[in-house]
């Protein structure tokens, strides 16, 4: 299967993209030109939901190092959701997401943002 | 089992080459978890390949070869491009911040984790590259 990438409405300054299908050298360039105004919007946080996503290889962590980079350089996250075992097994080699910002669901995905922003909002950002 | 498929130096005739692959190791009941190492590595390897491995415009082939033996799987990558040792790549700073990480280097990464043993040799006009994985479910 090709990758599906569905791109949610923005809920706050947090955003949902599902993928599903496969991640790799032929469609990684697709997740890159469909991510580029996400991440060039005001956002702060994106939530990868993985669930459907079968397959991932190095050209496809490339794009999800993009994602991150291009958030943090303005202090936003990316948090990965769901990850099925090819994928967790792939991140887990090359330490491609942090372990406490990958989530087994997008539900505590959102949870853990929320917390976040009220944290900020209480100003006890603890960074 | 014995599998042979050949694709010329071309990215885009990488998704047949794995979609091959996975198809013959389907019909030979291999599961799921080492179908998934095995596109990856073909992925990557052969990717490497035609990616890095011929001057522009410059015809050549990669081959695969996979056998199934006893408790493993062999697969053979040969391609006639510049002479090439992918174990000689270094391997990829994984430590530190994610967000500073260079990010490259991390397929051939990911095929010497997943490979059980790998092994080089030039053997003109050919870049030879053995990888094994082990394959439990198929008894001695």
């Amino acid at each position: 299967m090709d990758l599906q990438i569905r791109i949610d409405p923005p809920r706050g300054d947090s955003q949902r993209v599902a993928l599903a299908g496969r991640l790799d050298t032929h469609s990684y360039d697709e997740l890159d030109r469909r991510l580029a105004p996400v991440l060039a919007s005001d956002i702060r946080s994106l939530v990868l939901d993985l669930g459907g996503l079968e397959y991932i290889s190095s050209a496809g962590v490339r794009s999800v190092f993009k994602a991150r980079k291009a958030l943090a350089a303005r202090g936003g996250k990316v948090v990965v959701a769901n990850p099925q075992p090819q994928i967790a097994k792939v991140f887990d080699i090359v330490k491609a997401v942090p372990m406490n910002e990958v989530f087994a669901s997008v539900a505590e995905a959102d949870a853990y943002l929320d917390a976040m922003q009220q944290k900020v909002l209480r100003g006890e950002d603890d960074d | 089992m014995h599998l042979r498929i050949a694709i010329p130096n071309r990215r885009e005739r990488l998704r047949e080459l794995a979609d091959t692959i996975d198809a013959a190791l389907l019909a030979h009941g291999i599961d799921r978890v080492l179908r998934d190492d095995v596109r990856l590595i073909a992925e990557e390897v052969a990717g490497n390949s035609v990616g890095h491995g011929y001057p522009e415009d410059c015809s050549g082939e990669v081959v695969v070869e996979i056998d199934r033996r006893p408790g493993a799987l062999a697969l053979e990558f040969r391609d006639d491009g510049r002479p090439f040792d992918p174990l000689s790549a270094p391997a990829p700073a994984l430590d530190g911040d994610i967000d500073a990480r260079p990010i490259g280097g991390l397929g051939l990464h990911l095929v010497r984790e997943l490979a059980h043993s790998l092994s080089y040799a030039r053997e003109e006009p050919y870049n030879v590259l053995r990888v094994t994985l082990r394959d439990p479910a198929h008894g001695r």
